[in-house]
């Protein structure tokens, strides 16, 4: 491969980590940046998105494309998508409009796994209430490698190719819808954040006890912001599971709740923008280490696999201690003013 | 409307009996002074009015209903807001997006609402007109798109008083609106309690230290001493009740 070939590559992947770790990220932001709720169990919504769609996406499709076979979809998985695939590859419509169910599927599944863990959650006080939160993160593992209908244990499942419509460029459209959904995710978020709604998260942020006496309900408020914030973990799972192509349970925390902190972290949390920038530096670092980490081996004193935890974990440290704020501050005013001084249009 | 009626109303910390049968009343659209030496139980009778604490005996009336044990939530929606002794800001929001979030029943602040901005862009609109108005009465224009964090003491005070306004409520519950700020702003704060009281009728109780400030305006006194009602009545004759006078001046 020449290099061009090769930078190509590089980055046409690494628009669909971004954009996969962009809707997480927001999801995230909404929950801790804006609401203050410290969220170390994004997993669990992502980890729910990913494994729903995993286990339904085969299932549905023999239902909704009429296929007529007794293979079992989890355990004859890559049999069925033989069936499967070519009729997607043929019917771009319908695989389209497989990729958007799916999605959804994902977003619900993560919105009920966001209600399910907080439904202790938000009445707890800030540290407990990440703890349990970190702990509910890895249940999804355990049952997703101990139950095989769900993504069929430990080996994983494969899922329809939905995007087998474009064929040879299949790889360049996987990272451009990819892209396209999470640039609609971020546009929505920065709506919710400045609406009167997202208003209220950030005071109940800044000050729950005022909030309380100013008659807001802060259960309410709290549950709506974990339930969006992991609607869009679970359309993020979704996304990476489809975009994959396969899935095992075996989502790690460093990668899907480690990860997505230290991108708000550098950004700076509560602001949407900051999220965008936050994930693309660590996105980009992250996948440049791994990329030319294996030209340091015997150089560095240590097994190199650990050279992305050391690095970003460096990093995570010099944000803490020189901008602890991140790179984007909060931007005010969010409210514009639109009264006073106002010049009647001529005509 | 506006009336409080506080009967008998006990509450302990372990063995501080931090209220101690207290009974109080408000009359409506009066302007009532809270007095008491630091600790005599007068922030936590504001903290059982406003539901924060809930009574271990006796009972709180709103305009003769039992409000007693209800949430912070419902007594703010009933009609009774409060500001707290250390101004508690939103401190990453603006001036004007403090008091925005005060707003009662703001269609935008349900989330699937909010994200049609036609469903609220109308009372958005009027919210912001509304809180420039109380501002402005606070003399606080200048400071309107300044983040609260940012804002002086004795501003911090003016936004607690201008958040309250917010909720139209028909009685107010003032934890020392005047600490901190300077003699002239603080007369101009009580000036404005009164023309409120005068305009719309409203009742206020206000809890404050400053009595060389206050008397002037207030109609009647309250005096508390360890977790009990001990005088109350016009300043007058209150101020020169031998009981507050060796329990809080200190003569």
């Amino acid at each position: 491969m020449d290099i061009s070939t090769q930078i190509i590559l590089f980055s046409v992947d690494l628009f669909a980590l971004f954009a996969v770790y962009l809707v997480i990220d927001i999801g995230l932001n909404i929950q801790q940046g804006v609401t203050g709720i410290p969220n170390f169990g994004i997993l669990f919504a992502v980890a729910g998105g990913a494994y729903i769609t995993a286990g339904l996406s085969t299932r549905l499709a023999i239902i909704i494309l009429g296929i007529q076979t007794n293979l079992n979809p989890i355990s004859d998985n890559v049999s069925v998508l033989q069936l499967v695939n070519p009729i997607l590859h043929a019917q771009p419509i319908l695989a389209v409009s497989l990729f958007v169910l799916f999605l959804v599927i994902g977003g619900a599944a993560g919105a009920i796994m966001g209600l399910i863990a907080s439904a202790p959650a938000v009445r707890l006080r800030e540290d407990y209430l990440a703890i349990t939160l970190l702990a509910f993160g890895e249940i999804l593992n355990v049952i997703g490698a101990g139950y095989t209908p769900l993504v069929g244990g430990p080996p994983g499942v494969d899922l329809p190719d939905v995007l087998a419509w474009a064929g040879q460029y299949r790889f360049y459209a996987g990272s451009l819808v990819l892209l396209i959904v999470a640039i609609a995710i971020y546009v929505l978020a920065g709506h919710i954040i400045k609406t009167p709604f997202g208003r209220t998260l950030r005071a109940i942020r800044d000050n729950e006890i005022v909030a309380r006496a100013l008659g807001k309900n802060i259960t309410r408020y709290r549950t709506s912001s974990i339930m969006i914030g992991s609607l869009f973990c679970g359309i993020a799972g979704s996304l990476w599971a489809l975009y994959s192509g396969a899935i095992t349970p075996t989502l790690a925390r460093f990668d899907w709740t480690f990860l997505p902190w230290l991108m708000i972290l550098i950004g700076g949390m509560g602001s949407n923008r900051g999220t965008l920038v936050g994930t693309a530096i660590v996105v980009t670092l992250n996948k440049l280490i791994t990329y030319f980490k294996y030209a340091f081996v015997g150089i560095v004193p240590f097994n190199i696999i650990w050279l992305n935890y050391l690095l970003l974990g460096v990093m995570t440290i010099l944000i803490l201690i020189y901008r602890p704020e991140g790179i984007v501050r909060e931007t005010l005013p969010t409210t514009k003013r639109t009264t006073g001084n106002n010049v009647s249009k001529p005509g | 409307m506006g009336n409080l009626q506080v009967k008998g109303v006990k509450k302990a910390f372990g063995n501080l009996r931090a209220l101690d049968g207290t009974t109080l009343n408000v009359d409506e659209k009066t302007v009532t002074i809270l007095i008491g030496p630091n600790g005599s139980g007068k922030t936590t009778l504001l903290n059982v009015i406003t539901g924060f604490l809930k009574p271990d005996e006796g009972k709180v009336l709103f305009d003769q209903s039992d409000i007693t044990g209800r949430s912070p939530q419902e007594i703010y929606e009933i009609g009774i807001a409060r500001t707290f002794q250390i101004p508690a800001m939103f401190s990453k929001l603006t001036t004007l997006e403090n008091l925005l979030v005060a707003a009662k029943n703001h269609p935008g602040e349900s989330l699937t609402k909010s994200l049609v901005k036609r469903l609220w862009a109308k009372y958005e609109k009027d919210t912001i007109e509304k809180a420039s108005k109380i501002l402005d009465l606070l003399g606080m224009s200048e400071q309107l798109d300044k983040p609260a964090s940012l804002l002086s003491g004795g501003q911090m005070k003016l936004v607690e008083i201008g958040r309250a306004l917010m909720s139209d409520a028909n009685l107010y519950l003032l934890d020392e609106p005047v600490s901190g700020v300077n003699p002239t702003l603080a007369h101009e704060i009580f000036g404005r309690i009164l023309n409120l009281r005068e305009q719309y009728g409203i009742t206020f109780l206000i809890i404050e230290h400053r009595l060389d400030i206050a008397l002037k305006y207030v109609d009647y006194v309250n005096a508390m001493v360890s977790g009990k009602l001990i005088a109350a009545g016009h300043p007058k004759d209150v101020i020169n009740d031998p009981r507050v006078i060796e329990a809080y001046l200190g003569a």
